[in-house]
C-alpha cells in the first residue's frame, strides 16, 4: 500500500532526526563523512589534473585557490574529523562497557550542528563564491580589502559552527570516558582507541578556542570594522598565525591520535598478541598530546620570529617525535612473534605504521628552521602533511572501518575486495605523493595552479596525477565492496575476529542498549581474558551471566527528541544572518535561545519512575 | 529526596561551607579590591612592584572565588584537574603569545 | 561479583561510575575551555595594548571609580548566588529566589553599567571598534566577557521564575550548582580583566 509505505519510510526518517542514540549518530557521522571525503577527493582530482601538465587551462587561477582551500577544509574539517567522530560515538561506549555517552542529546546537536556547519562551509561553491583563501586562511589576505566577495565569510562562520560541535562533543565524550566505565575498567585498563580519543577530547575542547578567538577577530575585522589585522593601524597578521596554529597544531594530533588509536587496537587483534608497552603507548599519547601545545611556530619558521623562538621550537618539535617514535616501536613490537592474519584491517594498520613513519621523517626534518627555510612553502611540505594525514589518518580510519564494519553493519566486507582496495590505495598513494618530496626540493612552490615547462617539473607532476587516479579507483573498489556486502555479505555474528575487548561480546549490530547486562572488567584485554584465561595458568574470567527479559525491561533508554534538529537549524539561521540582514540573526538569535529553553527544560520534571 | 539530597553531597564533596565562611570569603574580596584600587593611587610605588601586586591580589581574589564560591577546595581532584589543567595551559600559551609578539622585551626579533 | 541483578536499585542516571554528577563534571571542562577562550582574547588585548597609532588611550578614558564599582557588584552576586544555593538545599525555596533575583539584578547592572561605559566612550572620548587597537581589543574582549554575563543572569532569571512557580526545588541542586558555577567564572574573568586592564597602567 503505497499510503502505509509512504508512512513507514516518514517514520524512519523521523526517527533518523531524532535519534540519540550514539550508534545511530556514528553512522550519520561516518556516512557524512565518507561524502565530503568523496568531494574533497574530487576537489583532488581536479587539481591534479590541472597539474598534470605545464601551462593547463582546465581551471583557472581563482578555481584553483577555490579548490586547494576546500580539498584542505573539507578533508580535515569534514572528512577526517567526523571519521573520527563516528568511531567516538560509535565504539567508545562499547569499549568502555556502557549504555550510551553522558549527554545523548548533547551528542545528537554536535552531530546536527556539524552538518549545518558542513553545508555551510560548501554553500559558497553555490554561490560562486567558494572559500579560497587556504585552508588556514592568513591574515590580511582574508581582509576585506584584499577578500572582497563573501568567500571568506562562508569558510569563516562555517569554521566557527563546526567548532561549536567540536566542542560539544568533546565536553560528552570526557565525562562519558570519566564516568560512565564499566565497573573494574581502572583508566589502565581502559582500551588505547579509548585512551588516544580522551587525549583527543581535551585537545579539541582546548585548541578550538584559540581558532575561535582568531576566527571572531576576523569576523570583527570584516563587518565591524575592527583592526585586528590591519597593519595601517598597527594590528599583525602575525597575531593571526599564531592564534591559528596555537589551535592548527593540536588540531593535527587530533587528526592523528584517534587513528594511532586504531591501530593499537587492530594490530594485537591480528597479531593474536596483546599490545606491546600498552603503557608506553598511553603515556606517549599523553606526552604527544601535552607536547603538541607547544610547538606551533614550527609553522611559522619563515616569518622572523628571532633565533630563540626559532630555536625553542625547533628542539620542542624534535622532542615531540620522541613519544610518537615510543609507539611504532611498540606496535612493531606488538607483531614481533605474533600469530599474525593478514587480513584488510591489518593490512591498513601496517600500511599506515610505514607510511606514518615516513611522514614523520619529512616532518622531523621541517623540525629544523635553516632546512625548513628550504622546504616551506613547496611541495616538500605538501608530501610530510599528505603522508602523516593520508598515510597515517586514512589509512588507520580504514584500518577502524574494515574492523568495526562488521560490528556495526553485522556482515562482513568482502576480502578480496579490501584486499585489492589496500593494495591500489597503497600503490597510487606512494605514486601521487612520493614524487612531491622531489618537486619540493627542486622548488615547486605550494598554491600554484600551473608552472613553465621549462621548470623540468612536469615528469613528475604527471606521475603524481596518474597516482592520483589509481588511488580514486581504489575508492570505487571500497564502494562496490560496500554496496555488494551491505545486504548480501557473509554475517559477521559477535566476534568475527577474535577479538579482545568488549565490543566483541556482544551482538552484531549491537541491541540499541549495548550490554543486556553491565559488564566487569578484569583486565586492558578483557573479552580475551573471557574466551582464554589469562595465559599464566588461570581460569578464564567468568562471562556474563545469561540476560533475562526482565534485566531488558529494566534498561532505561533515553528517548529520541526533536531538539537536537531544531536547535541546530535555529543557529544556522542566526549566523547566515550575518549574511544577509541584522533582522536575521536577531530572529535566529532568539529562536536559538528558545530551542535552548526547550531543549534544556525537556527533561525537566518528567513523568514519575523516570528519576531526573 | 533523601536520595537528591545524598546526590547533591556526593556531588559537591566532604566539606560543608556555611553562610559564615561565605560571608568572610566576600568580605575579604571587597577588602582586596580595596587595597587593589587603593594601590593604584598611592604615587611612588616602582612600576613592577605595583604590577606584581596587583597581579598578586587579583590571583589571591580569583582563587579565593574558586576555591569557595565555586567549592573547588572541596570538591573531587576529579573536578579539580579539568579546571586547573586548562587554566595553566592557557596562562603558559598566553605568556608564550606575549613573549613572541613582542609585548615583553624579552625575545631579539630579527630586524629586516 | 560478576552480575547485577535486574532489581538493583533505581540510581540517578546523572551520576556517574566516580559519584560525580556528568552535568557538573561537564560545567568545569565547559569553564577550562573558556579559560583558553579568555585567554586568547586577553593575550590579544596585551600583545597590542601600547601599539595603537592614534586615538585616546587606556588611561585617557577608564572611569576606575565605575569599574571598580561594577567589579564589587560582580563580587557581591557572587555571594548571593551561594546563599540562593545554600538556600535550595535547605528547601527554603522563596529564599532561594530571593538570592537568585539578587545575583541577576546585581549581573544586570554590571551590564548596564558596561553599557553605560561603552556609551560614553563611543560618544564623548572618540573611542569606538574602528578607532584603534585599543578600541578593537577593548571592546572585543569586554564585550564577550559582557554577553557571558547577559547570557548568565537570563539564565539565573529563568531558574528564579521556575522556582518562584513551584518548579525547582532541592532535588534541582546540581541544575542551579551548575549555573553557579558558570556565573562564578563569569566574576572570576572579571578578577582578571579588572586587574589586566584596567588597573594595570
Amino acid at each position: 500500500m503505497p499510503g502505509t509505505q509512504a508512512a513507514k519510510t516518514q517514520g524512519v526518517l523521523w526517527s533518523w532526526l531524532t535519534t540519540v542514540d550514539h550508534k545511530r549518530i556514528g553512522i550519520l557521522y561516518g556516512s557524512s563523512a565518507f561524502i565530503f571525503f568523496l568531494i574533497g577527493g574530487i576537489e583532488a582530482i581536479i587539481m591534479r589534473l590541472q597539474l598534470a601538465r605545464p601551462d593547463n587551462t582546465l581551471v583557472s587561477a581563482q578555481t584553483f585557490n577555490e579548490l586547494f582551500t576546500m580539498h584542505g577544509t573539507t578533508m580535515i574539517f569534514l572528512a577526517v574529523m567526523p571519521f573520527s567522530a563516528s568511531f567516538f560515538n560509535y565504539m567508545l561506549p562499547l569499549l568502555i562497557g556502557a549504555r550510551d555517552v553522558a549527554f545523548p542529546r548533547l551528542n545528537a546537536l554536535s552531530y546536527w550542528i556539524f552538518l549545518s556547519g558542513a553545508l555551510f562551509i560548501n554553500a559558497g561553491w553555490l554561490f560562486g563564491v567558494a572559500p579560497d583563501g587556504g585552508w588556514f586562511g592568513y591574515a590580511n589576505l582574508s581582509s576585506t580589502q584584499f577578500s572582497p566577495t563573501h568567500s571568506i565569510d562562508f569558510w569563516m562562520l562555517g569554521l566557527q559552527i563546526l567548532g561549536i560541535s567540536s566542542m560539544l562533543a568533546g565536553f560528552n565524550f570526557i565525562v562519558t570516558i570519566i564516568n560512565m566505565r564499566a565497573p573494574g575498567m581502572t583508566l589502565m585498563r581502559m582500551p588505547l582507541f579509548v585512551w588516544m580519543s580522551f587525549v583527543t577530547q581535551f585537545l579539541l575542547v582546548l585548541a578550538f578556542p584559540a581558532i575561535t578567538v582568531a576566527l571572531i577577530l576576523l569576523m570583527f575585522d570584516r563587518f565591524f570594522g575592527t583592526l585586528f589585522y590591519a597593519p595601517s593601524a598597527g594590528g599583525d597578521p602575525l597575531l593571526w598565525q599564531h592564534l591559528f596554529w596555537i589551535f592548527g597544531h593540536p588540531e593535527v594530533y587530533i587528526l592523528i591520535l584517534p587513528a594511532m588509536g586504531i591501530v593499537s587496537e587492530v594490530l594485537p587483534t591480528f597479531a593474536r598478541k596483546p599490545l606491546f608497552g600498552a603503557p608506553f603507548v598511553i603515556f606517549s599519547g599523553i606526552m604527544i598530546g601535552f607536547f603538541g601545545f607547544g610547538v606551533w611556530s614550527h609553522h611559522m619558521f619563515s616569518v622572523g620570529m628571532g633565533p630563540v623562538a626559532d630555536s625553542a621550537f625547533s628542539i620542542a618539535t624534535m622532542l615531540i617525535a620522541v613519544p610518537t617514535g615510543v609507539k611504532i616501536l611498540n606496535w612493531i613490537g606488538t607483531l614481533w612473534g605474533g600469530s599474525i592474519r593478514f587480513r584488510s584491517p591489518l593490512l591498513f594498520s601496517l600500511g599506515f605504521i610505514a607510511m606514518f613513519t615516513m611522514g614523520g621523517l619529512s616532518g622531523i626534518m621541517h623540525a629544523s628552521p635553516p632546512v625548513d627555510l628550504q622546504q616551506t612553502d613547496t611541495y616538500f611540505v605538501v608530501a610530510h602533511f599528505h603522508y602523516v594525514l593520508f598515510g597515517g589518518s586514512i589509512f588507520g580510519l580504514f584500518s577502524g572501518i574494515y574492523y568495526w564494519w562488521p560490528k556495526i553493519n553485522g556482515r562482513l566486507l568482502d576480502e578480496r575486495l579490501g584486499k585489492w582496495h589496500f593494495w591500489l590505495m597503497l600503490i597510487g598513494f606512494n605514486m601521487t605523493f612520493f614524487p612531491q618530496h622531489f618537486l619540493g626540493l627542486i622548488g615547486m612552490p605550494r598554491r600554484i595552479y600551473t608552472y613553465a615547462p621549462d621548470l623540468g617539473w612536469h615528469f613528475w607532476n604527471m606521475v603524481s596525477t596518474i597516482g592520483s587516479l589509481i588511488i580514486a579507483l581504489s575508492f570505487v573498489v571500497f564502494i562496490v565492496n560496500v554496496v555488494k556486502t551491505m545486504r548480501s555479505g557473509t554475517p559477521a555474528g559477535p566476534d568475527p575476529w577474535d577479538g579482545r575487548t568488549l565490543e566483541w561480546s556482544i551482538p552484531s549490530p549491537p541491541p540499541v542498549y549495548n550490554f543486556a547486562i553491565e559488564p566487569t572488567v578484569h583486565d586492558r584485554d578483557e573479552f580475551w581474558l573471557q574466551k582464554n584465561g589469562d595465559g599464566h595458568g588461570g581460569k578464564p574470567a567468568s562471562r556474563p551471566r545469561a540476560a533475562t527479559p526482565q534485566d531488558i525491561a529494566a534498561i532505561h533508554i533515553p528517548p529520541p527528541s526533536h531538539w537536537p534538529l531544531v536547535l541546530a537549524l535555529a543557529v544556522a539561521v542566526m549566523v547566515s544572518g550575518l549574511l544577509v540582514s541584522t533582522y536575521q540573526i536577531i530572529v535566529g538569535g532568539l529562536l536559538t535561545l528558545f530551542c535552548m529553553y526547550r531543549f534544556a527544560m525537556e527533561h525537566h520534571r518528567p513523568a514519575a519512575g523516570h528519576g531526573h | 529526596m533523601a536520595e537528591a539530597h545524598t546526590a547533591a553531597q556526593q556531588s559537591h564533596g566532604g566539606g560543608h561551607v556555611t553562610v559564615k565562611t561565605y560571608i568572610n570569603v566576600a568580605v575579604a574580596l571587597a577588602i582586596l579590591t580595596a587595597i587593589e584600587v587603593a594601590t593604584l593611587y598611592t604615587p611612588g610605588i616602582p612600576h613592577t612592584l605595583l604590577v606584581s601586586a596587583l597581579l598578586f591580589m587579583s590571583a589571591l581574589k580569583f582563587f579565593l572565588v574558586v576555591g569557595f564560591f565555586m567549592h573547588l577546595r572541596y570538591d573531587s581532584p576529579i573536578m579539580r584537574a579539568l579546571f586547573v589543567g586548562p587554566l595553566i595551559i592557557a596562562i603558559a600559551i598566553i605568556l608564550a603569545l606575549l613573549a613572541l609578539l613582542g609585548a615583553f622585551i624579552l625575545l631579539p626579533r630579527h630586524v629586516p | 561479583m560478576a552480575d547485577h541483578t535486574a532489581t538493583h536499585a533505581v540510581h540517578d542516571p546523572n551520576l556517574g561510575t566516580t559519584g560525580l554528577d556528568h552535568r557538573k563534571m561537564g560545567m568545569w571542562i565547559f569553564l577550562g575551555s573558556d579559560c583558553m577562550f579568555f585567554g586568547s582574547l586577553i593575550g590579544t588585548y596585551l600583545s597590542y595594548k601600547g601599539k595603537s597609532l592614534s586615538g585616546p588611550g587606556p588611561h585617557d578614558v577608564f572611569n576606575i571609580p565605575l569599574t571598580s564599582y561594577s567589579a564589587a557588584l560582580l563580587l557581591a552576586s557572587s555571594l548571593f548566588m551561594v546563599l540562593a544555593l545554600t538556600r535550595l538545599n535547605e528547601n527554603r525555596i522563596r529564599a532561594a529566589a530571593f538570592w537568585l533575583f539578587a545575583t541577576a539584578a546585581f549581573g544586570l547592572h554590571f551590564v548596564l553599567n558596561q553599557v553605560y561605559e561603552f556609551a560614553t566612550f563611543a560618544l564623548d572620548e572618540g573611542l569606538t571598534l574602528s578607532t584603534s587597537l585599543f578600541g578593537s581589543s577593548f571592546f572585543v574582549l569586554t564585550g564577550f566577557h559582557g554577553a557571558h554575563v547577559t547570557g548568565g543572569v537570563l539564565w539565573l532569571s529563568i531558574l528564579m521564575v521556575l522556582a518562584l512557580r513551584g518548579k525547582l526545588d532541592r532535588r534541582d541542586y546540581t541544575k542551579v550548582e551548575i549555573a553557579g558555577l558558570y556565573w562564578h567564572f563569569v566574576d572570576i574573568v572579571w578578577i582578571a580583566i579588572f586587574t589586566i586592564v584596567y588597573l594595570i597602567p
